[in-house]
């Protein structure tokens, strides 16, 4: 394995890893949408 | 019409449905071999720009067609298209998000049943290569041929029914019985317990094959670092080419573009009808953007690390290099048979990838299933019964005509690579053009947790994507048509095969016609500023 395949391999990893995180971390914390009354 | 009452019961249940429609064998066995052959880690380039200028605009205008279709109470992609596009006319064009789904889910439920039938294997000990690593490949080959009888047609009925047709069997009833169940009760329940399984069995055997010991074979040491760089080091796609060169190929960039259609199901009309049940006031962008990222978490993360590296390791260039069904079926059984504990880890895999299969086939028939329901005004149980029947038929086509797998490669080319092209291309036209980026965006951004730029809708889905969509659709024909239409001449499976897409096409565009009758004109256009009411349901589409 050579350094540069070692780069592509931990960027594309982290960069997915962390927009997961991103995503999961909005999911949990977003408050629930507003209840569907409809006028 | 009828007012669908269904709706996803969590915003997680919605995030996870949509996954595991992604995630499926593609993500495992296709993305590893296509990004091993084009470049290893250079493919990734092109692979993440096509992920954000075409996968992730599609990704959010499905979502955003899903969204507005649901606040107007219709679920199918046709009838969503109809008021989207605001003429008659873009009813019928919705049938290709009836033909697409149905005729890939012909092909995919077989090979999902293969993925069941091996787990199977491993978990009784069926499938034992024996001690002698010199008849590993011949005796792999062997059982493959024996599951899909790619020897020759009709093998699967020749004599006595092979036991491969018993899984099909069991396989078809587990999907019917789970999309009979629903929206909340069957998809969102199944994918709720599916997706967490299939990332402890990823992950087990993701760790099993990073600590694999080095491989000997014929004076040749070979560790798993030598399989991660098989996969990830940067290499020209020929050999006389220079390491960078990958990126200057358009075919390396056209097979990027691909695996990001095929991977993320855009273009298929599943995320818009998956969409339409969303919640009324529920965020469409940050459950899509979730529900892609975790896809490709399963394909960079898990599917990256596992195969390619673990089939080098074992088998050197030549097991890592064969195309996706060699790379499943014909190359991994060898590397679980050297595994220590390979038996184990050989269910592990093919039960995860049977359950990424089913949570895939449930996406695939659920939009035609909601179709049926709005087109008949039929029950659920009628609409899975009719599709049940329809979608059997076309299973015994492909099962039946066997013979190197040319009826499933046929109709995997004409649908599940060109016609989603297609029919993405329609869809971003249809929203940004027709029905208005600027009301798309506005609809979607109101109480969105994830607010999208407005310049995605307006820029980014009016022009770069349809530009670079078509740039795409030309040169895969110019690259890759021409060898599928000169196989139409010299066979008669590839050409009954197309005869097939042709004969779901018409059954399709019959049923958008007593749809069409049945619903009958559009309604006047909102004078809601959104274009979009804010009540529930409202009819005809």
């Amino acid at each position: 394995m050579t350094a540069i395949g070692w780069v592509f391999m931990i960027v594309s990893v982290g960069c997915v890893v962390s927009w997961v995180v991103f995503c999961y971390w909005h999911v949990l914390t977003a408050p629930p949408p507003p209840p569907d009354s409809e006028t | 019409m009828s007012a669908h009452k269904e709706q996803w019961g969590t915003r997680l249940g919605v995030i996870l449905a949509v996954a595991g429609s992604a995630v499926g064998i593609g993500n495992f066995l296709r993305f590893p071999g296509q990004a091993a052959s084009n470049g290893g880690g250079v493919f990734m380039v092109p692979y993440f720009c096509a992920l954000l200028l075409l996968g992730l605009p599609i990704c959010w205008a499905e979502w955003t067609m899903g969204k507005i279709g649901g606040r107007l109470g219709v679920h199918s992609c046709p009838a969503v298209l109809g008021r989207l596009g605001g003429h008659r006319a873009w009813r019928y064009v919705g049938a290709l998000s009836l033909l697409m789904p149905t005729v890939v889910y012909l092909y995919y439920v077989v090979v999902e049943s293969w993925c069941l039938a091996y787990a199977w294997g491993y978990l009784f000990g069926t499938i034992d290569l024996g001690s002698d690593p010199t008849q590993y490949v011949a005796k792999s080959a062997a059982v493959f041929t024996s599951f899909s009888g790619s020897d020759a047609d009709g093998l699967m009925f020749s004599g006595r029914i092979h036991c491969s047709v018993y899984f099909w069997l069991f396989t078809i009833a587990a999907n019917f019985l789970l999309i009979s169940g629903g929206i909340s009760k069957g998809i969102e329940r199944f994918c709720n317990i599916a997706m967490p399984v299939m990332l402890v069995c990823a992950a087990c055997v993701l760790i099993r094959v990073l600590t694999l010991p080095p491989h000997h074979d014929q004076g040749e040491t070979r560790t798993v670092l030598d399989g991660l760089g098989f996969m990830w080091n940067p290499k020209p796609v020929h050999a006389t080419e220079s390491t960078w060169a990958a990126l200057a190929n358009p075919r390396v960039w056209l097979a990027a573009a691909g695996q990001i259609f095929f991977t993320l199901s855009v273009g298929f009309g599943v995320i818009v009808n998956y969409a339409s049940y969303l919640k009324p006031k529920a965020d469409a962008i940050l459950s899509g953007t979730t529900a892609a990222a975790t896809n490709e978490f399963f394909e960079v993360c898990l599917g990256g690390l596992i195969t390619i590296p673990a089939a080098f390791l074992f088998l050197g260039i030549a097991g890592a290099s064969m195309g996706t069904f060699g790379l499943g079926f014909n190359t991994l059984p060898i590397v679980f048979q050297y595994m220590p504990a390979g038996r184990c880890f050989g269910f592990l895999w093919f039960f995860m990838l049977f359950l990424a299969a089913i949570t895939s086939s449930l996406s695939l028939l659920q939009p035609v299933i909601a179709f049926i329901e709005e087109a008949l005004g039929v029950k659920r149980r009628t609409s899975v019964l009719v599709l049940g029947v329809f979608t059997a038929l076309g299973n015994l086509f492909v099962i039946y005509y066997s013979a190197g797998l040319t009826a499933l490669d046929t109709l995997d080319f004409w649908t599940a690579q060109l016609g989603i092209l297609v029919f993405g291309t329609v869809e971003v036209v249809v929203l940004a053009w027709l029905f208005g980026a600027r009301r798309a965006h506005e609809i979607v951004a109101t109480n969105a947790a994830l607010h999208p730029p407005r310049w995605v809708f307006t820029v980014l889905m009016r022009f770069v994507t349809p530009a670079l969509l078509l740039t795409v659709l030309v040169a895969w024909c110019y690259f890759n048509a021409g060898g599928y239409v000169a196989t139409l001449r010299a066979g008669s499976v590839p050409l009954l095969s197309v005869g097939v897409i042709g004969a779901v096409l018409l059954f399709m565009l019959g049923l958008v016609f007593l749809a069409d009758r049945r619903w009958g004109a559009l309604p006047r256009a909102s004078p809601h500023p959104t274009g979009v009411p804010t009540t529930k349901v409202e009819s005809p589409p």
